[in-house]
């Protein structure tokens, strides 16, 4: 059986969509399926380094229950993923530049680089594209 | 006896399925793990999580709100 790679296109900055982002990509990651996850527009500045919890993540009712609860951190499923499977994170260029922003703003050994939507595009012609 | 035990008791979606594969590494190829979960999702997921790596799962039981899954590592 023949798996799709997954590609997750993650613009929002909203807890929930990030969290649901990390335990997609993770998941999958650990199932032996490949994945790339696109971070763009307001999801970027839930990666910036060294930010805490609170700053990071802003949602709304379930975001209030992920912290109470401590679901497993984002970037924690994220980094897990990346350890346990084929998982890599870019960072929209785009955004980058509409920040000033340089990759090192980002968290550490979380991205493979900067990339463009061009080449996203392309790469995930053959896989399943998922927006969050 | 299984190769390596893992309390995955108490953690949720996808704890399990994170720990598991992690487990697995220390696992010879062969070899046996044991998971033990509450996570009402984990008798699908652990199915589904085989099915995908092609380990076989062994065994799967519940005994009330906690489940047993004996996975074997096959690669």
């Amino acid at each position: 059986m023949e798996t799709k790679p997954l590609f997750i296109l993650l613009c929002s900055g909203e807890h929930e969509k990030l969290q649901m982002a990390a335990m997609l990509a993770s998941v999958a990651a650990v199932s032996e399926r490949p994945v790339e996850v696109f971070v763009s527009m307001n999801a970027v500045l839930g990666f910036a380094k060294d930010a805490p919890a609170a700053e990071r993540y802003h949602g709304g009712a379930f975001s209030k229950l992920l912290t109470e609860k401590r679901a497993p951190d984002p970037m924690a499923l994220f980094r897990q993923g990346r350890e346990l499977g084929s998982l890599k994170l870019w960072a929209c260029s785009m955004a980058l530049d509409v920040l000033g922003w340089e990759l090192d703003r980002l968290e550490d050994d979380m991205f493979d680089g900067a990339l463009g939507l061009t080449r996203f595009l392309s790469d995930a012609e053959n896989g399943q594209f998922i927006t969050l | 006896m299984a190769d390596q035990v893992l309390d995955a008791k108490g953690l949720n979606c996808p704890l399990p399925i994170l720990r598991a594969k992690k487990a697995l590494k220390d696992v010879p190829v062969g070899g046996t793990l044991q998971v033990i979960a509450t996570d009402p999702g984990a008798v699908k997921d652990f199915e589904a999580f085989c099915r995908t790596t092609g380990n076989d799962l062994v065994e799967s039981k519940a005994d009330g709100k906690v489940f047993e899954f004996l996975i074997k590592r096959t690669s």
